[in-house]
C-alpha cells in the first residue's frame, strides 16, 4: 500500500472514530509540521503552536478532505496558512529572533535531538540546523515560505504560486531573492567566526 | 564585471520542467559568461548549506488523543437525536402548511375522533339555514338600530335649529341697540362741532366790524385836516 493510499485509509478510519487512526496520522505527519515550524518560526516552542494549530486544523475539517489532493499537500497547505496567522499574532520579525549566542545555546538546548544517533553526530546536526534557521531568519517571512516550500517540501513553483496566490514569475522572483540574501548572509557567517 | 541577464538566466535555471531549448541557452550562456556562472555557483553552494537541514525528532502531540477521545466520548444518539431536533421546527411548518392547504378538518366528538379533507358536503343544508337566519335576524337588527338613528337624528336637529335662532335674534337686537347708540352719539358730536363753528364764525365777524370802524375813525380824522 502506497504511503498516499496509508494516508487515505487512515483518514477514513479515523472520520469513522478510529481513535487508533487519528493517532497514527498525527504520528506520521508531527515530524514534519514540526521541522517545518523549526524552520519557518525559528524556535521550539512556536514550532510546537504551529504544530498544535495545525493538527487541530486537521482534525476539525478531516471531514471535507475530498482527496482532491494528496493529503500531505492538504496538510501543509494549512500548515502555510496557520503559520501566516502565528506570524501576524506576534508580530514575529527577522530581528525578534534570537541570534546571540548565548540566546541560541539557549534555544538549542530546548530543540530535542535524535536520540538514537552519537552525541557528536548530534551536535554537528544541531549546529548545522541553527546556522539554517539563523539564515532563514534573516528573511521575510514571504521569502522564507518561498523557499521552504520548494527545497523542504519540494513544491512547483506553480504550486507555491497557487498557495500564495500570486504569479509563477513572482513565486520565481522570491526564490531566486531570496537565495541571494541567504548568499550573502551565509557568506557573513563563514567570514566572520 | 555584473552581467545583465544574471537574474533572468538564474531565476529560469531554478525553474520547474525547463524546455530543453531554454536549457540549452542557458547552459551555453554560462559556460561563456563568467559572472553568471560564478553567481550560480554560490548560489548552489547556498541551497547545498540549507539542504545539511536534519530533521529532528518531534515531541509527540498528545493532546491529539485527548481531543479525539473527548469529542468521540459524546454518545452517537444523543448527537443524533440533537440532530433531529434541529428538524423539528421546519417539519412543524411543513406539517401545518399542509394542514392549511389540504383544508383539514379533525372533528371530536361522541361518536369519535375524525379527519376529513377539503369542505364537508353533509353540513351545507344546514349551514345553508343557519346562514339564512343569521342574515335576517341581522337584517332585522340593522333595521331597527337605522331608525332608532334616525329619530335621534331628527331630534337632535331640531333643537340645534332652535338654538341658532335665538342665537341669532339675540345677536341681531344687540347690534342694532349698538348702531343706534353710536348715531346718537355721532350727532351730539356734530352739534357740538356745529356750535363751535358758529362761535368762530361770530368771533370773526365781530373783529372785521371793530377793524372797518378803526378805519372809518382814521378816515374820519384825516378829512377835517385836509
Amino acid at each position: 500500500m502506497s504511503l498516499i493510499d496509508e494516508d487515505e485509509a487512515l483518514i477514513a478510519a479515523a472520520l469513522n472514530g478510529s481513535a487508533l487512526a487519528w493517532e497514527k496520522l498525527v504520528r506520521r505527519y508531527e515530524s514534519k509540521i514540526y521541522n517545518h515550524g523549526l524552520r519557518l518560526m525559528g524556535n521550539s516552542s512556536d514550532a510546537m503552536d504551529l504544530m498544535q494549530e495545525v493538527f487541530l486544523g486537521v482534525y476539525r475539517n478531516l471531514h471535507r478532505f475530498r482527496g482532491d489532493a494528496k493529503f500531505s499537500s492538504w496538510v501543509f497547505r494549512i500548515a502555510h496558512n496557520k503559520a501566516i496567522d502565528i506570524n501576524r499574532r506576534k508580530r514575529l520579525t527577522t530581528t525578534q529572533i534570537r541570534t546571540s549566542d548565548q540566546e541560541e545555546l539557549a534555544f538549542l538546548d530546548l530543540v530535542p535531538g535524535e536520540t538514537n544517533i552519537e552525541p557528536d553526530n548530534m551536535v554537528s546536526e544541531q549546529q548545522r540546523n541553527r546556522q539554517v534557521i539563523s539564515m532563514l531568519a534573516k528573511l521575510p517571512l514571504e521569502q522564507r515560505l518561498v523557499v521552504e516550500l520548494k527545497m523542504f517540501q519540494s513544491q512547483t513553483f506553480e504550486e507555491i504560486a497557487n498557495l500564495q496566490d500570486i504569479s509563477v514569475n513572482t513565486a520565481k522572483t522570491r526564490f531566486y531573492t531570496a537565495l541571494k540574501k541567504l548568499k550573502v548572509v551565509s557568506e557573513e557567517i563563514h567570514v566572520l567566526p | 564585471m555584473s552581467c545583465p541577464k544574471t537574474q533572468h538566466i538564474l531565476q529560469e535555471y531554478f525553474a520547474d520542467n525547463l524546455a530543453s531549448l531554454a536549457k540549452e541557452k542557458i547552459e551555453s550562456h554560462l559556460l561563456v559568461c563568467g559572472h553568471c556562472s560564478n553567481e550560480l555557483e554560490s548560489l548552489l553552494l547556498t541551497q547545498s548549506t540549507l539542504n545539511q537541514w536534519k530533521n529532528e525528532r518531534a515531541p509527540h502531540w498528545n493532546r491529539g488523543m485527548e481531543l479525539f477521545r473527548r469529542e468521540h466520548q459524546t454518545p452517537i444518539s444523543g448527537f443524533s437525536l440533537w440532530h433531529r431536533l434541529q428538524w423539528a421546527p421546519t417539519i412543524a411548518c411543513f406539517v401545518m402548511m399542509i394542514v392549511l392547504l389540504l383544508n383539514v378538518n379533525f372533528v371530536s366528538s361522541q361518536e369519535g375522533f375524525s379527519v376529513s379533507f377539503g369542505s364537508t358536503s353533509d353540513d351545507s343544508p344546514a349551514i345553508e339555514e343557519r346562514l339564512v337566519a343569521f342574515q335576517e335576524e341581522q337584517r332585522l337588527a340593522m333595521d331597527t338600530l337605522a331608525g332608532r338613528i334616525e329619530d335621534r337624528q331628527s331630534s337632535n336637529n331640531i333643537e340645534l335649529l332652535q338654538t341658532v335662532l335665538d342665537q341669532n335674534q339675540q345677536t341681531t337686537a344687540e347690534n342694532l341697540n349698538r348702531i343706534y347708540a353710536f348715531f346718537e352719539q355721532q350727532r351730539l358730536r356734530d352739534l357740538e362741532d356745529m356750535r363751535v363753528g358758529y362761535q368762530d364764525l361770530v368771533d370773526n365777524d365781530y373783529e372785521t366790524i371793530r377793524s372797518l370802524q378803526q378805519l372809518a375813525q382814521f378816515v374820519s380824522f384825516q378829512s377835517p385836516e385836509r
